[in-house]
């Protein structure tokens, strides 16, 4: 069920284009956003978080415009947002930290505010550090935190930008589990420069470059970009193909096959790296 | 065992009014001394709750001195909490402020030219200190979290207002005390007060086109050079700076911006086209 609509979406930041005509469905479930730094990921996020206007387009959200005051307004309390950058205060604690955003999310009840905040701590695994300052928490905790002031209140939708940086991977696969569980029902844009994570997590893909989308769709359609160039041999490939060595001791390339090599079924990665890399030199189209 | 839990300290453990290490000391004691075991419920909920209440007291901060204050004086909690939250409410920028204006007030005792270097000092401070404090009431950079408070509900033209009349009441009111406080005639005292609040509503009419520092950085620096090209000129063009009819004037142009800023109040949320 498609949730949120986005029209030649266009953003300029002086003589920087961030967005450049986007078109972008997305729905109930996990989306992955996925881009070359500069692409316009968080910029996008920002638009659909209402933090930012676009100077031309349209976002329909749950059926509210944000560019109106009153529906934007609605939209906010439907929404959580994690910011690449969130800025949480570093003298506050944890707890009273989540306290200040509930407030902001218009969660009015001491009491209901103090069940809520003691909610998502636990989702995110940081109860016990419910009084420590957020200066005095690691940059992975600090990260949980961020997401878990995303989920107060309950939002149906919730934009989260880079929400794995740092996370160990016990954590990030803890997190996983909470965002599948949250994609259930609810609408759940991320952005991510780990393909691992949209492999295990996201049921679509979106790929933006220059402020375009130029990829939507399953990451198992976005790892055929890639196939039958992805190879393994023992030999050194020879030309300008992107190869490395792997930790068996032989080599898996992308792009020509290599005088030995065997194909081998490509990556999102390989299909990421097919669609917006510059051709690798030697290879033809 | 030296001591058992009575009737007393069961009806506040289950209340919950006991310190967390109270309760941790009961619960010690329950473990080891059967007779008291049996007289404590161990009824599944009621556990719940009272581990919830612990846990309640161990997570509520104690407000902040500002945050108590406003409490005192009648707003609701949640309100308190918005306003206490606001980046320029933190003791360090009083004590700053307050530190500027004393220096100010020190030197307008010491000086040679006591009463020039009064002039001077109140007519570049006292009105930029409160812009100063718009400036770092909402938005960035001063507000680290500007994000995340842009994507609540609470975001918005009212949130803002609060902040900025949260921080410009005392900035003000710091500035009254200081020019009470510095020698000269006594008029000087109030006759900042309507350019600073000209300022300030004229950086909150302009922070709805402009950025909120560029606003406020514009509005102060053409107020800084005025003020320095007038405090070294005659006492007569300081007279038509400060007489009735300038007053009069800056009380006409406070009007108007507070009219820009009261139809254009929507350019405050960053959700909002410029
Ligand atoms: N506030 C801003 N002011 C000026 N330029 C900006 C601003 N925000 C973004 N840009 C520019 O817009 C373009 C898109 O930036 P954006 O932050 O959306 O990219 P991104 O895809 O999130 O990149 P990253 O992976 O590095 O986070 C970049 O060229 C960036 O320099
Ligand atoms: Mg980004
Ligand atoms: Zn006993």
């Amino acid at each position: 069920m498609t949730t949120v609509r986005m029209r030649d979406l266009r953003k300029r930041f002086g003589a920087t284009t961030a967005l450049d005509g986007l078109d972008l469905d997305i729905g109930v479930g996990v989306t992955g956003l996925l881009g070359p730094n500069g692409a316009g990921k968080t910029t996008l996020l920002r638009c659909l978080a209402t933090a930012l206007a676009p100077d031309h387009g349209r976002i329909e959200a749950y059926g509210l415009d944000p560019a109106d005051s009153r529906q934007r307004t609605a939209l906010r309390r439907r929404l959580g947002y994690l910011p690449q950058s969130p800025g949480l205060y570093p003298n506050f604690s944890a707890a009273a930290l989540l306290d200040y955003v509930a407030v902001l999310k218009e969660i009015v009840d001491p009491a209901v505010r103090r069940a809520e905040v003691r909610r998502v701590l636990e989702e995110v695994g940081l109860s016990d550090r419910a009084n420590v300052k957020v200066r005095k928490l690691s940059g992975g905790m600090r990260q949980r935190l961020g997401v878990a002031q995303a989920l107060l209140g309950g939002p149906d939708l919730i934009v989260l930008d880079e929400p794995t940086v740092g996370l160990d991977p016990e954590q990030r696969m803890l997190f996983r589990a909470l965002i599948s569980r949250l994609g259930e029902t609810r609408t759940v844009l991320l952005s991510t420069h780990q393909t691992e994570d949209v492999g295990a997590l996201c049921e679509r893909v979106v790929v933006i470059r220059g402020g375009r989308a130029v990829f939507a769709g399953a990451p198992r359609a976005l790892a055929q970009l890639a196939d039958g160039q992805v190879w393994r041999s023992a030999g050194r490939p020879g030309g300008g193909a992107v190869y490395w060595r792997t930790a068996e001791g032989d080599y898996r390339t992308l792009g020509e096959q290599p005088p030995d090599g065997v194909a081998v079924p490509p990556s999102i990665e390989d299909g990421y790296l097919k669609l917006l890399g510059p051709a690798p030199a030697g290879t033809t189209r | 065992m030296a001591w058992h839990v009575d009737a007393e300290l069961l009806q506040a453990y289950e209340d919950g009014s006991l310190t967390p290490s109270r309760v941790m000391a009961v619960d010690a004691h329950v473990q080891a001394c059967a007779a008291c075991r049996a007289s404590v419920p161990a009824e599944a909920a009621w556990l719940d709750r009272t581990w919830l209440a612990v846990a309640d007291t161990l997570v509520a901060d104690r407000p902040s001195p500002v945050e108590w204050l406003l409490r005192r004086s009648g707003l609701p909690e949640h309100r308190a909490r918005l306003i206490a939250a606001t980046p320029a409410l933190r003791l360090s920028y009083f004590a700053a402020t307050a530190a500027v204006l004393a220096f100010a007030v020190a030197a307008a005792h010491t000086g040679q030219t006591g009463a020039r270097v009064t002039l001077l000092l109140f007519l570049v401070l006292a009105p930029v200190l409160p812009v100063l404090a718009v400036a770092t009431a909402f938005g960035p950079p001063a507000d680290s979290m500007h994000e995340i408070t842009s994507a609540t509900p609470m975001a918005g033209p009212t949130l803002v207002l609060w902040r900025a009349t949260a921080v410009v009441g005392p900035s003000m009111a710091m500035g009254v005390v200081a020019a009470a406080a510095s020698p000269g005639p006594g008029w000087w005292a109030a006759a900042w007060l309507l350019p600073a609040f000209l300022l300030c509503a004229g950086t909150l009419a302009l922070a709805t086109v402009l950025p909120l520092p560029t606003a406020a950085a514009l509005l102060g620096g053409v107020w800084v050079l005025v003020a320095l090209a007038v405090s070294t000129s005659a006492p007569l063009v300081q007279g038509a700076l400060f007489g009735p009819a300038a007053q009069f004037g800056y009380l006409l142009a406070a009007v108007v911006a507070v009219v820009v800023l009261t139809l254009r109040r929507r350019h405050l949320d960053p959700g909002e086209s410029r």
